[in-house]
Order: structure tokens, then sequence, then C-alpha cells
């Protein structure tokens, strides 16, 4: 709200945002968004990626992460860094081993030796949060002083005591079968007959009551409903659901596409129907198409046809590389075009006679060559590192594909504020590119579960842009919060999100995947933690001290406490995965956890958490872990050179921290 | 207006600071229903004048009155318990957080469930919005982050927070100085309303234009030393930007 505006009364000019609209640029949601597009993205390229087995088996590594980007996440919310948090679960190990080895002459109980680790821990973590309390030092500094003490102790007493840095066969030790029960157990569950058809219908949910509790939150409510409205949007749900048995029942080509058909128009029915029933109309406008939404429309069709093209173009086998397919001759000229393209820039901005030109310049050298050579060095980089034509191909085809959508899309926004002619046009144009799209992919791909999974996705995601396109074009936004609604809505919205994770849930866990305690450990403590900062007192405090200390201090938070719980917390869980791995492997090297700690910090920024602190959320830095371990697993599926994850990584870093940056600053002006 | 006994009585306080002369000799009185403005250019001893008043820093000489008993502040925390609260224009609020969230900062309510005690957010979320609606404040949305308001509305939060927690005495650290003229002229109205409800309230700004309409009793500072104290019936705009600028002595 700027200073003009008196507070007093809503502003009509805003429309208003519901929760779930404001869910929708909240971090977790851009994480998960992130994490839903990597994992479909190796899905679709590696063959091995995403089976049952495999999925179970990268969750468990990845649990170590995942557990540690938690508390460096709340650490970070409390606006501080731990750098010795990965080595410290190797000092765990080691101080494990080698008391369960070497404390006696036959070693100790592995009670006493975890005990002592966990205390020694919960010490270091004082320790670091005391310091950085005491002379207010950067805790970066701190904590990279504790990171190469630890280090080192950590070989010294490794040589020392046990005369190399591999300490192994921990499961001499007593008590060696409940921990590793505990920590590291495997569990296996037996397969289900119907978890197909209950991943199915609970998708269905799940899709349903989103759409159901994001129109509830957004529209206004009309007095008198109609009944025929609600009768056809029932008719429209049968449809889909005739539409859904169809297609589950045959392979004919006639039956698929009558399935389609019925099932997808049931969609479009159903959600059209069922707004207009309960919903405020709003009047036409008619006005003409803006000259930027022309522009963009125009860029859309380019780059969704880039994207049809490149199908074709590129080939499609596995075993062909980049180098020797691509002549000499395009390296040269795509080098020669790159280091010309920032000085195309300069020349513009030279004989731009508007500004003052030195200042000027200086100004767009200082502010936009870095950004420039950064792009064009990760582009170059990364175009090298996909060795095989085939990656390139799905690089080329996801980019275009996704740029031709957002385009539409800011189309439409643009175009439906002054017609909503032009703003059905381009939203149905949109789900006819979806519907395009669909058809291409399934014309295209060999493996079968892209005929079934994204073709389907398509196919229904432009169904749903469609429908949205009506109801937005039809009806009256709501400019004020209706807590009726609004509740309504949310508790739509939660619901379906539950059906869905659980009937995801359920098809990933009665498979024949190897589930070890780690991923049960890592959601337990997503919940914990999540529960812990949103919900209570000390989590509150945790926002306070790392958004503005001064302030949390001045209304009696103790804010020397809550910093060094966390940076103790954040020891302890180093302690809890240090003991998890050590259980897992039954034997540590010294230097284990070494430079960990980058890879937690990563974690928690991907999934939204403010480098500064004060903003992030618990639930986003595990997506952010999940993130990590799919790029991480999914490269060498995909047969890709294994070096190019760190600059995936990186990337990856780079573009999550750019939207989220853009996101949190679309968060704070549209109110 | 109720001339009784005051809320707050400061008798001859100085503040010294090694060699440095910070407040010489100062004395005031804040009443009940009340606006204090506290007065003075740069360097006047404005902040360490109000720091002493909210325990931030012990008077090296001088006596501190509390409802007529003579306190020693041991800490902010102290004089918050008893009733004195600060708001500070920039410290008032963590921006990233929401509205409720930053009103109910470090005395949450909170409700059981089972074992496990969690923030009632429900409470707190229709509390903190009647309670800026009762000094006029329609807070669009509780949930927005409070760096999403405007400068006035920020204080308005912290200034509604501390009438909420029982504020006897609260004092308002330069709480129009970067605001435009709307803002300004909202939260001088928060002032009042403050004031009305019965808060001894200490106003400490540099400028006499916005000082001038809100408050009764006027203490001027000039290089930590006092120009006098003044009621509003006998001062000027005029006069008070002279005696300000200190080209007039106080006669």
């Amino acid at each position: 709200m700027s200073e003009s505006d008196a507070p007093t009364r809503g502003d009509e000019r805003i429309s208003y945002r519901g929760p779930l609209k404001r869910l929708f640029i909240s971090p977790e949601i851009g994480a998960l968004i992130g994490a839903v597009v990597v994992w479909a993205f190796f899905w679709g390229n590696g063959d091995t990626f995403g089976t049952a087995g495999s999925t179970a088996n990268f969750l468990d590594v990845a649990a170590p992460l995942g557990i540690m980007a938690i508390v460096v996440s709340l650490l970070m919310i409390g606006g501080e860094f731990d750098l010795s948090s990965g080595v410290i679960t190797g000092a765990t190990g080691v101080t494990i081993a080698l008391m369960a080895k070497h404390f006696t002459a036959d070693g100790a109980p592995l009670w006493l030796s975890v005990g002592a680790a966990f205390i020694l821990c919960g010490c270091v973590g004082w320790w670091n949060g005391f310091l950085v309390n005491r002379t207010g030092l950067p805790s970066f500094i701190v904590t990279l002083g504790s990171f190469f003490v630890i280090k080192g102790a950590n070989l010294v007493f490794a040589k020392r005591v046990n005369d190399k840095v591999n300490i192994s066969d921990i499961d001499e030790a007593d008590g060696f079968k409940f921990f590793k029960a505990v920590f590291a157990g495997e569990n296996v569950f037996e397969g289900w007959r119907y978890r197909d058809q209950v991943f199915i219908i609970g998708g269905v949910i799940f899709a349903v009551l989103l759409i159901a509790g994001l129109v509830e939150q957004s529209l206004v409510r009309k007095v008198d409903r109609g009944a025929l409205g609600f009768a056809a949007s029932l008719a429209g749900l049968i449809a889909i659901a005739a539409g859904i048995i169809v297609l589950h029942r045959t392979d004919s080509v006639m039956g698929n596409w009558l399935g389609g058909v019925v099932g997808l128009a049931g969609t479009i029915v159903a959600v059209v129907s069922w707004s207009a029933s309960q919903f405020e109309t709003k009047p036409t406008l008619s006005g003409n198409l803006p000259s930027q939404a022309r522009n963009l429309v125009l860029a859309g069709i380019v780059g969704g046809l880039v994207s049809a093209f490149a199908g074709q173009v590129f080939s499609r086998d596995e075993r062909l590389e980049v180098r020797p397919w691509l002549p000499q001759w395009i390296v040269w000229v795509l080098a020669i075009l790159g280091a010309l393209y920032p000085a195309v820039l300069l020349v513009r901005q030279l004989r731009d006679k508007t500004s003052d030109r030195s200042a000027a310049v200086v100004a767009w050298l200082v502010l936009r060559l870095p950004v420039i050579s950064l792009v064009a060095l990760t582009l170059v980089v990364s175009a090298l590192q996909l060795t095989t034509v085939q990656a390139v191909r799905t690089v080329v085809m996801t980019i275009a594909g996704t740029a031709a959508v957002v385009a539409l899309y800011q189309a439409r926004a643009i175009a439906g504020r002054t017609s909503t002619l032009w703003f059905r046009v381009i939203g149905s144009l949109t789900g006819v590119g979806f519907w395009l799209m669909a058809f291409a992919v399934r014309a295209d791909a060999g493996a079968p579960r892209f005929r079934s999974g994204i073709f389907s996705v398509l196919l229904i995601a432009g169904a749903l842009v469609v429908a949205s396109t009506l109801v937005e074009s039809r009806h009256l936004s709501r400019t004020r919060a209706d807590e009726r609604s609004d509740r309504l809505g949310k508790r739509l919205v939660l619901a379906g999100t539950s059906v869905g994770a659980l009937a995801l849930g359920q098809r990933l866990l009665f498979s024949d995947g190897v589930f070890r305690m780690s991923i049960f450990w890592w959601l337990f403590f997503t919940a914990v933690g999540s529960f812990v900062l949103t919900k209570t007192k000390y989590g509150n405090w945790v926002f306070a001290v790392g958004g503005n200390k001064d302030a949390a201090r001045a209304v009696g938070v103790p804010a020397d406490k809550v910093k060094t719980s966390l940076f103790m917390a954040t020891s302890l869980m180093g302690c809890f995965v240090g003991t998890m791995i050590l259980m897992r492997l039954n034997s540590v090297q010294a230097q284990q956890g070494d430079g960990q700690e980058f890879e937690y910090i990563i974690a928690a920024v991907v999934g939204g958490n403010l480098m500064t602190g004060g903003y992030g959320s618990v639930i986003g830095s595990s997506l952010g872990a999940l993130i990590m371990a799919i790029s991480k697993n999914g490269i060498p599926a995909a047969r890709w050179n294994q070096d190019g994850r760190f600059i995936f990584l990186g990337v990856v870093l780079l573009v999550a921290v750019l939207v989220n940056n853009y996101v949190r600053r679309k968060a704070n002006e549209q109110r | 207006m109720n001339m009784t006994a005051p809320l707050l009585e400061l008798q001859d306080i100085s503040k010294y600071f090694g060699n440095v002369t910070a407040l010489e000799g100062i004395s005031t009185k804040v009443f009940a229903n009340q606006v204090t403005c506290v007065l003075g250019d740069n360097g006047a001893g404005k902040s360490t004048f109000i720091k002493i008043i909210s325990g931030l820093h012990k008077p090296s000489k001088g006596k501190y009155l509390f409802e007529g008993a003579e306190v020693f502040l041991e800490s902010p925390r102290d004089a918050r318990d008893r009733g004195i609260a600060t708001v500070y224009q920039d410290l008032a609020v963590a921006p990233l957080m929401s509205v409720w969230r930053n009103f109910f900062l470090g005395s949450e309510p909170t409700r059981r469930l089972g074992p496990i005690k969690q923030i009632d957010a429900k409470f707190s979320r229709a509390t903190a919005k009647e309670e800026m609606l009762k000094l006029g404040i329609d807070v669009r949305d509780i949930d927005q982050p409070v760096g999403t308001l405007s400068g006035g509305e920020r204080q308005s939060v912290a200034i509604a927070r501390a009438v909420y927690f029982g504020a006897k005495v609260l004092i308002l650290d330069e709480p129009t100085s970067a605001l435009g003229v709307r803002q300004t002229e909202l939260v001088l109205g928060f002032v009042r309303k403050a004031a009305e409800r019965g808060l001894g309230v200490i106003l400490i700004t540099h400028n006499p234009q916005h000082a001038l309409p809100v408050g009764d009793r006027f203490l001027l500072l000039n290089r930590g030393q006092s120009l006098g104290e003044f009621e509003k019936r006998d001062l000027t705009l005029e006069r008070l930007v002279e005696l300000m600028s200190g080209r007039v002595r106080a006669s």
C-alpha cells in the first residue's frame, strides 16, 4: 500500500488474494514445483530413474542431506550459518567407532558411545552459539574455526587411536542390532493389488478438491445458487469417471479417443458449470488486444513450434554423442555469437543519447556484465556437458515449451485487463497448445510410460487451462477477505493435498523397494521441524531473531538463548545423522561429511530460505534437498556426464535464488 | 485534564559518559491521558533521555519516580514489566513476519494440544485485528508481512501492541521522522487515541509542527540542558521554533 492510500478501507483496485493464492507464492510451493519439474525431467530421460526401487534407494541416500537441511534452514531463518554441520557427522562417526572399539580392551557398549557422541556434539553446538553471541562475530567465521578444529581432531584421533583413518566393523559392539534397527533398519512392504487404482482415484480427488478450493477462495459467492449448474457439474464429474474407466479398460485407438475426449470435456463442463452455479458473474470487457500481449502470443507460438520441431530435428538415439555429431563450425558460430551479444548490448547502450554516457556505461558494466557473462558461460558449459544428442533434445524441448507456456500465460493476463474475448481466445490457445504438445510427445516417445504419464498429464493440464480461463473471464474476483469461504477453500485444498500425498505414498510404499529407516526419520523431522517453526512460540522467536534481532529483544525474546539452541539443534542433528550413516555403513572415514555443509546450505536456499534470515520454511528445505538428490541420481540414470551434476547444481541454485527473490518481491507487492 | 498526580516523574536527571555530559539536570512530569512532547534539535540529548526512561541507561544523578515511588530500572524488560513501553522507530517490528505474529511476538498466547503447547493462532489473529481496529486501522489482511504495511501502519502495530499489553507509559521515539504528510497525520492520530485511552504518552520529536497539534506538555532540550517545560496554552508555533533553535532564552 502506498503512502497515499487511506488504510481504513480495503482498496478495490487490488484484487483480493486468498490464503491459497498466497500459498502459491510461498517458498514451499516454489520448491515443490521445482522438485516435480526436475523429477519429471529425469523420469522422462532415464529408463532406470523413477521406479519404486530406485526411488527408495535415492531417498535413502538423500535422507542425511534432507534431515540436515531441516535444522540448517532453521538456523538460517534464525540468521546464522554453521559451517561445522558437515564435519560434525564425521566427528560423531569417529567418536562412536573409536569408543566402541578402543574404550576398554573389549570396547564400550554402543549406548555409551552414542550417548557420549551426543553430549560432545551438544557441547560443540553450545560453544558455537556462545561464541557468536558473546563476540558478535559473524557465525561464518566462528563456525569455520570449529570446522577446522573438528576436521583436524577427526584425523588426529582416528590415526592415533586406530592407526588409520578408516574405522570399520562396529557391528562387534554391544547393542549394535538395536541401533542398526532404529537408525538404519530396512523395511520391505508387500505389494498391494489395488495400488494403481488407488493412486489414480487419489489423484483425481486431489485435482478436484484443489480446483474447488481455489475457486472458493478467489470468487464472490452468489446469493441464490442454481441447481441446474450443480447438476451439470455432477454430470461432468460422471463423464470424467467414465473417461478414466474407458481409458483404463481398453487399449483400442477408438476407445482411447472416446475416453480422452469424454473425460476432458467432462473436466471442463464440471469446473465451469459448478462455478457458474455458485459464483457471481462480472461484466465483459470489449477492448482491443494490447500490442504487448500480441508480441507475447507470437513469442508463445514460436516457442511452441521450436519445441515441436526440436523433437524432429534432433536424434533420439541415446548413444549419439554431441561433439562428433555437431559440426565444428556451429561451435565456432555459437562461441562468436555468445561473445558478440554483450558487445552488441554495450554498443546499443553507448548509442543511447538520452542518458549521461560515461556514467551510464559504467553502471551498465557494473550491473549487467557479470550477470550476462555468468548466464552465457553457464549455458555454453552446460550445453557442452550434455554429451548425448538426446539430452540436448530434451533440454531444448523443455525450455522452449516452458517459455511458450509462460509467454502465453502472461499474454492472457495482459489481454484480460482490456478484453474478455481475447482473454478467452489466448487461454484456449494455451490449452490447445498443451494438447498439441501432448500428441507430439506421444507420437515421439518410445518408452510406454511417456504415453500413459506425460501424455495424460499434458491433456489434463490443457483442459484445466481452458476451464480456468472460462471461469476467470466470467466471474467476479473477491476484493475482500471472506472468512467462511477462505476457511472452506483452505480445508478443501488441505484435504485434497492429503489425499493426493497418501495416494502417492501408498503407490511408492507397496512396491518392491527397500525403505530404510532414514526415510521415515526424514519425514518425521520434517513434520516436527515444520510444526515447531510455524506453530510454536519458539518458532515465532526463530523468525523474529533472524528478521530483526533488536526488535525481538526489545519485546522480550531471549535472542541469545534462541540462537544458542539453534546451534545446538544443528550439532545434535549432525550427531543423529552421523550415527545413522555409521549404522548404515558399519564403518567410518575420518574425512566423512567434509564439505557437506555447503550442500545443506544449498538445499536450504533452494528450498526458499532467505540467506539473511527471517524468512523460510522447513518443508521447503526438505524439498530443496529432494531436488538435489533427484539431480544427483537422475544424471547418471540419464547417461549424462556425471561430473555435469555440479554444473546442474550450480544452475539450480542460481535459478532457485532468482525465482525465490522474484516470488518474495511479488508476495510483498501484491497486497 | 487530569493534573492530580504524575504517572512518571524525573527529578534533576543527569547523565555523564566519561567526561561527556549528555544530560544535565532535566526534570519533567508525565501525566496519564496526556501527550508529553520532548523536543530538541539533533544532539540535544533526546535519545539519551528516552534511553534513561526506558531503562536502557541508568541515570548518573537524579531521581526516577514511577507512580509516586522511586524506582531503579534494571533493564528495558524491567521497565516493560512495570508498564513503561518504548516504540523505537526502526526496531519496532520484524518486517517479514505477519502482522499478528509481530503483534504477539514475545508474549504469544498458547493453547495445549495434548502435551504440546502451540500458538493460539485463531485468538491471536482475531485479537490483533480487533486491537488495530480500536486505534482506527483496518488491516486488510492480518496475515500479511508487516514489511508490506506503510510506515505509519507499521508504527501503529507497535503502538497497538504496547497498549494491548497494558502499558501505562508509552514512549515513542521519532515516530514521524520518516513519514509523509498523510502518514504523519495518521500516526499522530494513533498517539492521541492512545492518550485518550488513559496512557501517559511521551513523544520524542525534532519537528515542532508535528508536536504542537498533539502535545499537551512540552519539554524542550538543547545541548543536554532543559529549556523548560511548557503547557500547550503558553505556546505558539513561532515561539516553539524560536526556542528550539536556541535563539531565544526561555523566560
